[in-house]
């Protein structure tokens, strides 16, 4: 049909009788930067854990790139190129940040079982790459967990590009952050993501950040879709001002 | 280049003069170290490098004793087809039990893993207890002996060595792996391994199938040299031996857990040798041991080695870890 990288119809997740998506739709364009927002408990993190594989829809469909992937395990659409990274940072503490990216690289490249080859340096050129890319070339030999928060950030990004995934979720990318660094985190993935193609869906909590990026924004509100459109479109509308924007400011 | 290889060397060296400096009795001690350290390292693959802890590693130790026996006493093989025989049978049987046990358990993690573990285990022992036939039931198989010139106590030790030295290499190949960094990256955060795309269940099954095999094969040489498998070595307190030795040892290294099981063996004969009350003396020593050196003897070397301005030995684990 058209161009959509992502298609979700009328995604239902109920938890007990609380249903925390209430039939959300969302069509994401290739190269579109699309944010997800909506005030807490609006049922992001639900939407983005359902769409993820972590937990199974109730009802409803999820599409990426014409393929069903509704209730496919994690593994099973990551495979399918959907990379995401977490709202509470997840990277693996102790092993170093180039050992972190060989892990995926090797993942990605269907080595996890080859269990002969040194991995020392197997795929070392590529990780020193995607961390050189992400301002991360002189961390590669320091352990995850020493790396401070923003730099945890920026690996899991490097993390999720070794995928080579065309679909990247992010879960509140800036998370945690003063302010001043959130706009040059959320900089750092438009920039990368639009180098090499990538169709970006994230949550955000700050506003400056979402305007300063996303092409579309899709308006959550207690697990339904209340308003979507442009930047300008969401923000001129009343409702939208209500509920969400007459909140923060 | 050198100095990385002067000190594997020397072990190597010490390993093969070992039994010309021994007595017979201590020959025997040095072969069941053999055992208990491939048993400790097997463990630790689980433990160390994959993040689970098994309550009921003694499965497999039982499973690859009772199958060295088996073997020895019911298959008629002449002497040097037992040879070749033992190991693999004791590997496959206890692999083949792991496949079945680690089916189940591992799609539990942490304290429900332990305990599917443990109860898949004393289901073992049972089994072991009740099919006198094949196992003696009580009183287990006796009078175990090495095939033909293995019965010679410095022939069997150099079977052994071989066989724990070789299994070792393998052990080493595998954490030094992508599927070895793949595991530790597991251990860390199995969430984000699933979004990488990895199948967790089915590596955590691979390293348990894997560490159950080698814990056969320790328990096939141990069995030799014991020269009776009891029912007792499915018991629970047979899964507590390797835990205890990984940590004394530590396991942050790939050596370690065979640090580990070197030292709780020597110091079990010695301090059983002296007292009925070894439990206590051994537990007092392991208290001590855990507290002052939270990451076991090879942490110890290592802080000890940057704290004298050494560049620490190279434990193969410094790569692996």
């Amino acid at each position: 049909m058209s161009n959509a990288i992502l298609r979700v119809e009328s995604l239902v997740k109920r938890f007990g009788g609380l249903a925390a998506l209430g039939g959300v739709n969302l069509t994401v364009e290739a190269g579109e930067f699309h944010a997800i927002i909506g005030p807490n408990g609006a049922g992001k993190s639900t939407f983005f854990n359902t769409l993820t594989g972590m937990l199974r829809p109730d009802s409803g469909r999820i599409a990426f790139e014409d393929h069903d992937i509704t209730g496919a395990p994690p593994h099973r659409v990551a495979r399918r190129g959907v990379a995401r990274t977490f709202q509470i940072t997840s990277v693996f503490p102790d092993l170093t940040a180039l050992e972190n990216v060989q892990v995926a690289l090797f993942a990605h490249a269907r080595r996890s079982w080859s269990v002969w080859p040194r991995a020392q340096t197997l795929g070392a050129e590529r990780a020193q790459e995607l961390l050189t890319l992400v301002g991360l070339a002189t961390s590669a030999a320091k352990p995850a967990g020493t790396l401070s928060h923003g730099d945890q950030k920026r690996l899991e990004l490097a993390i999720a590009l070794a995928a080579e995934p065309r679909l990247l979720l992010l879960d509140e990318p800036t998370a945690g952050m003063a302010a001043p660094e959130r706009l040059e985190a959320i900089w750092l993935v438009h920039r990368i993501a639009h180098a090499l193609g990538l169709s970006c869906v994230f949550t955000e909590h700050d506003m400056a950040v979402v305007f300063a990026v996303a092409t579309r924004i899709t308006v959550l509100h207690q697990g339904r879709v209340l308003a979507e459109g442009t930047p300008a479109e969401v923000r001129a509308r009343p409702e939208v001002q209500q509920v969400y924007l007459g909140e923060t400011a | 280049m050198k100095a990385q290889l002067a000190a594997p060397l020397a072990a190597a060296a010490a390993l093969l003069a070992l039994p010309f400096g021994l007595s017979d009795f201590w020959v025997f001690i040095s072969i069941e170290v053999l055992a208990f350290a491939l048993y400790a390292v097997s463990f630790n693959l689980l433990l160390g490098y994959g993040g689970m802890l098994s309550f009921g590693h003694a499965a497999f130790l039982g499973v690859g004793g009772y199958t060295a026996g088996l073997v020895v006493k019911q298959s008629g093989l002449p002497p040097a087809l037992t040879l070749v025989c033992l190991p693999v049978a004791a590997m496959l049987v206890s692999a083949a039990a792991a496949l079945v046990i680690g089916f189940f358990s591992v799609r539990r993690a942490g304290i429900y893993f332990a305990m599917l573990t443990f109860a898949f285990q004393m289901l073992l022992y049972a089994v072991a207890l009740k099919a006198t036939a094949l196992t003696g039931g009580d009183d287990g198989l006796t009078g175990l002996k090495p095939p033909g010139f293995l019965a010679q106590p410095r022939a069997y030790y150099y079977f052994a060595l071989a066989l724990t030295a070789a299994s070792l290499y393998v052990l080493h190949h595998i954490v030094s792996s992508p599927f070895g960094y793949t595991l530790r990256a597991l251990r860390a955060n199995a969430l984000r391994v699933q979004y990488l795309g990895i199948d967790v269940r089915a590596h955590r099954l691979a390293a348990f199938v894997v560490s159950g095999a080698f814990a056969g094969l320790a328990g096939a040489i141990f069995a030799l040299v014991n020269g009776n498998v009891f029912p007792g070595w499915l018991d629970w307190t047979a899964s507590a031996t390797p835990i205890v030795m990984a940590v004394l040892g530590g396991t942050a290294s790939f050596l370690g857990p065979a640090v580990g099981a070197a030292v709780y063996v020597v110091l079990e004969v010695l301090i059983s040798g002296r007292t009925e009350y070894w439990p206590l003396a051994m537990g007092i020593i392991i208290v001590i041991l855990v507290l002052l050196m939270p990451e076991g003897l090879t942490g110890l070397w290592k802080s000890a080695a940057v704290r004298f301005g050494a560049r620490a030995a190279p434990l193969p684990s410094q790569e692996a870890r």
